[in-house]
């Protein structure tokens, strides 16, 4: 083999665009052949492994910790408890400063919440059942756990709040001491005329829904090693964490160790879903456990320790009124909204985030003209409450959907006419909040959703005389606030305070490309999008470039990867700095060719003259005068060929919309349901990649039927959870689930870009919606919960049996 | 206490001294440094630790290593090497069957047999079918469409292919 031919070919694999190709997952690879390496896979010379002793009880005083137990254990071990780590916390301010910044009338702002701190290991007070009390340290991970076992714990009784009701009751004394109630924070948010509407509505119709608490569950759960070189004074921490500059920024904060001197890394996450987009008391422990110790310290979380003290997701409780007109329009919408956020207020996005975006959201896809409402977080002696795919907006998003159903049943109409008749069609849209909407498809999507289903819909009214199997159709139509900008944190006052991507791109001499991308890849594909970005903007192949992420110490500082902003906000960044070496190459050419930089175009590994195909200068060769043969140059322009770009989103964020539709069958006798159907119609604007976007959506609407029909965290009256292992937290498997219909339109945004708006949540959001009203219309009853199991089923559809039992005795 | 077990893992015996209450799946991650042996859930749930025992699949995490004493294990790398060339793993890649990829490895050696089995009888399953065969194994990232997809295109092809060449 020559050195030629050993030579990487540049542009080889050239199609006119990558972007919007479906191009093969270079992560595959890797994954396919157990190469991969996650957390478990990391390894370090002299590591010792951490075992937690957690809390049995919900809310008790501790009132010893006895350890005499480990004396014969015949092994080196090592405790901490609470004492060791007093003053170490996860806290998550809001901001306190209310005229620092002008709050705008009727908007969310968390500042003057009620905080609260949870503590590495607990200080004297347990607060929900899994929560660290001692670290145990030894050279075996089996040891560890051992060792854990053998540690007795003696807790004295406090009074458990377990429900909403308890919460609000004064005259059970409030969990954090200084508090003056059990409720985190209670805002309002309102906007447009809302007596107009009260008074000039034909009907008023009032209803109160619930989603139950769940957990998120990716298949890797978390896990974090740390080790400190001493050498240069670097502590390096792995996690399996979306975010891993803020991570690095925390520990920087709450440690007292120098930003410059950690190193944060992601490495292979083995899914997220917004479970590991918050800082856990385990980062910051298993970090300062390894500067306490000098050595390098793993701990990798159990199964039951992710269901009881991670984080969970929904427990929301709606009541919404609706002021409707005759002819079936919105005139205005009160919400009430309360979520169970449990036992800490979790960093960054506090415990204000669930009902602060469900208030936000709910005006949804539909031109409101006044709209109103109240939302609180309560404290309880449950897992605290994070971010979970969809976030809030499931919730919203059931409540908002199953009530256009209800305002249909109730006023007579047909429920897609319904919604015809009040989805937003002239845009940008200002809504009654003041929030500015894009460009989107929502009345294309209902009728393309109408017609797939049309079929189905008439089959469902044929089985309305069937006493053993009901058919019904439901549909969820919503819009998804993605890569909103600072000013959108800003207003919350929340201490996640920004969101912007950056990425830094590299030519190498040999033409070949680097992308170092604050973002983190746990399953999205990142690797390849961002590398077909690259590649168009730069004439080169997506197989030219190398996507790296995941670690401080080789990507500029980014918020990671939540909130569906990767594609819009990390393929924008990536673009935008890439046209920025795309310049310099051109100005290059361009003096080469003796022409001007505007007549270049970069396609194919050439900077070709357009126009003329046959003048040009290939791509490797102005690398390698950009960064070697620097004679060559244009006088006066500087070497090199890097360039960064960090990218906020737009203030008001992109709207991306989506129609869902479920197709069900309940056979009567048993309540079992299957799925015969589910449709989805999406709108994300352009997109990057299909096969990645198609295998996002399926992805969510899967979980969201998860949480429609299955998914239940459940806790007794003492605060004792119930659910603690995949025997009893059950999640969707293959056999129950359909193959998922996905249609787009492409409605591409000019706020971002590459017109892309935000995808990876929205297949969560729509499924607890659209089978509730399925539900609702197969059986005829008003479903106001999930889960729809089938004993709930069973109960809903008691009246048509009983309906059968009197045919058959009449 | 600890017991001298010999297993030939992925075509090669090697004698490890382990605890009698050493997971099959700890032995292979850590003995045999096989970073291909996912664990999920260590309670027999979701089929993420799924290798062969003597050609079976089996769960690692619910084996203890002293029970495979002189069996052969087979793991995800022994499936189609680096490059992951073996028909399921291209099939999952062109279906997009795999996001994470956590649970990729235990869904690839639950579902190669079955694939064998199919192209042995010449028959492409039911979709109902290949989601059955596929029950004990969660995935949370695809929604298993993707997977149903690389199993039928596997079979397909591998019928089409051996068609050829009788
Ligand atoms: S890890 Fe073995 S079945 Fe889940
Ligand atoms: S690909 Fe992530 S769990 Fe299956």
């Amino acid at each position: 083999m020559t050195s030629a031919d050993r030579r990487h070919q540049i542009g080889g694999a050239d199609r006119p665009r990558h972007i919007g190709a479906r191009v093969r997952r270079v992560e595959d690879r890797r994954l396919l052949s157990g190469a991969a390496r996650y957390l478990d896979d990391i390894r370090q010379p002299g590591m010792l492994h951490l075992g937690f002793v957690r809390a049995q009880a919900a809310h008790a005083r501790i009132t010893d910790i006895d350890t005499s137990a480990l004396a014969d254990l015949g092994a080196e071990i090592r405790v901490f408890t609470g004492q060791d780590t007093s003053g170490l916390t996860i806290k998550a301010p809001a901001g306190h400063d209310p005229k620092s910044a002008a709050l705008p009338d009727g908007h969310q702002g968390y500042w003057r919440m009620q905080d609260s701190e949870q503590p590495l290991l607990a200080d004297g007070v347990v607060r929900f059942v899994g929560e660290p009390i001692a670290a145990v340290l030894a050279e075996d991970a089996y040891v560890a756990e051992d060792a854990a076992e053998r540690i007795a714990v003696a807790y004295e009784a406090l009074p458990v709040v377990a429900t909403m009701a308890q919460a609000q009751d004064p005259s059970i004394p409030p969990i954090f001491a200084g508090w003056t109630s059990n409720v985190y924070i209670e805002r309002q948010m309102a906007g447009g005329d809302l007596a107009a509407a009260r008074a000039a509505a034909a009907h008023v119709i009032r209803r109160t829904y619930y989603n139950q608490r769940q957990a998120g569950v990716p298949m890797e759960g978390r896990g974090v090693v740390a080790a400190y070189d001493p050498a240069d004074r670097v502590l390096t921490v792995w996690s399996s964490t979306q975010i891993p500059h803020l991570v690095r920024t925390y520990l920087a904060e709450e440690l007292g160790f120098p930003e410059s001197r950690l190193r944060v890394v992601a490495p292979e996450v083995g899914g997220g879903f917004g479970v590991k987009g918050q800082v856990f008391v385990e980062e910051v422990l298993v970090a300062w456990l390894a500067l306490k110790t000098g050595r390098p310290v793993k701990w990798v979380e159990d199964r039951r320790e992710h269901l009881v003290a991670s984080i969970h997701a929904r427990d929301h409780l709606h009541t919404l009124t609706a002021y409707v007109a005759a002819d079936g329009r919105l005139l205005g919408l009160e919400a009430d909204i309360t979520v169970d956020v449990g036992a800490y207020s979790t960093f960054p996005f506090t415990a204000g985030g669930d009902p602060g975006m469900a208030a936000k959201v709910l005006p949804g896809p539909y031109d409101i003209p006044a709209y109103a409402a109240t939302f609180r977080a309560l404290a309880t002696n449950k897992c605290p409450l994070g971010t979970y795919r969809g976030v809030a907006r499931p919730s919203a998003v059931f409540s908002q959907e199953r009530l256009m159903d209800d305002i249909a049943a109730e006023i007579g109409m047909d429920p897609i006419e319904l919604r015809l008749r009040n989805v937003v069609r002239t845009f940008p849209y200002k809504n009654a909040l003041g929030f500015s909407y894009d460009e989107g498809s929502y009345a294309q999507a209902l009728e393309r959703v109408r017609d797939l289903v049309a079929e189905d819909r008439a089959a469902a009214r044929a089985s309305r005389a069937s006493a053993t199997t009901r058919i019904g159709v439901g549909v969820a139509c919503f819009i998804e606030q993605s890569s909103h900008g600072t000013p959108d944190f800003t207003r919350r006052r929340v201490p996640i305070e920004t969101g912007y991507i950056a990425a830094r791109v590299t030519m190498e001499p040999d033409g070949e490309v680097t992308v170092d991308i604050g973002l983190q890849n746990h399953g999205q594909g990142h690797e390849t999008v961002m590398a077909q970005v690259a590649a168009d903007a730069l004439g080169v192949a997506p197989e030219n470039v190398h996507v790296r992420q995941g670690d401080t110490l080789t990507t500029p500082y980014s918020v990671g990867t939540w909130g569906s902003r990767g594609g819009p906000l990390g393929g924008g960044a990536v673009h935008e700095a890439a046209l920025k070496i795309a310049a310099k190459l051109k100005a290059i050419a361009a003096h080469l060719l003796q022409t001007d930089a505007s007549r270049i175009a970069l396609h194919g590994g050439r900077a070709v003259v357009i126009g003329n195909e046959g003048s040009y200068v290939e791509i490797r060769r102005l690398a390698r005068i950009a960064l070697r043969n620097v004679d060559q140059m244009p006088a006066g322009m500087e070497p090199g060929l890097e360039a960064q770009c960090s990218l906020d989103g737009p203030a008001d964020g992109t709207y991306s919309n989506a129609v869902h539709a479920a197709v069900v069958e309940i056979d009567i006798a048993t309540g079992k349901l299957r799925l015969r159907r589910f449709v989805v119609v999406e709108d994300c604007g352009t997109i990057l990649n299909p096969l990645i976007v198609d295998g996002q959506v399926r992805g969510g609407v899967v979980q969201g039927i998860g949480s429609a029909l299955l998914e239940h965290f459940i806790y007794d009256e003492d605060g004792q959870p119930l659910t603690t292992s995949f025997a009893d937290y059950l999640m969707p498997l293959a056999p129950e689930i359909p193959n998922i219909e996905v249609h787009h339109i492409e409605t591409p945004t000019p706020r971002t870009p590459l017109g892309a708006k935000g995808l990876g949540e929205g297949g969560a959001i729509g499924p607890p919606a659209a089978i509730a009203n399925a539900v609702a219309d197969a059986l005829g009853v008003p479903v106001s919960a999930t889960p729809l199991n089938a004993n709930t089923l069973w109960t809903l559809a008691a009246d048509i049996r009983a309906a059968a039992e009197t045919d058959r005795d009449g | 206490m600890t017991i001298d077990i010999t297993l030939t893992v992925n075509g090669t015996a090697r004698t490890v001294r382990v605890e009698p209450r050493r997971l099959l799946a700890d032995v292979l991650r850590h003995d045999f440094a096989l970073s291909g042996v996912h664990v999920g859930c260590a309670h027999g749930a979701c089929g993420c630790c799924t290798v062969h025992v003597d050609g079976t699949p089996r769960l690692a995490c619910l084996t203890f290593a002293v029970q495979c004493d002189g069996k052969a294990i087979h793991t995800v790398e022994s499936l189609g090497g680096v490059d992951a060339t073996h028909p399921l793993q291209q099939a999952f890649s062109i279906e997009h069957g795999l996001q994470c990829g956590y649970c990729t490895p235990g869904f690839l050696m639950t579902l190669a047999p079955f694939v064998d089995a199919m192209v042995a009888e010449r028959r492409v399953p039911e979709d109902a079918e290949i989601r059955e065969a596929m029950s004990g194994n969660i995935c949370r990232c695809t929604g298993y469409h993707g997977i149903v997809a690389a199993v039928r295109r596997a079979v397909t092809e591998q019928i089409e292919t051996g068609s050829a060449q009788p």
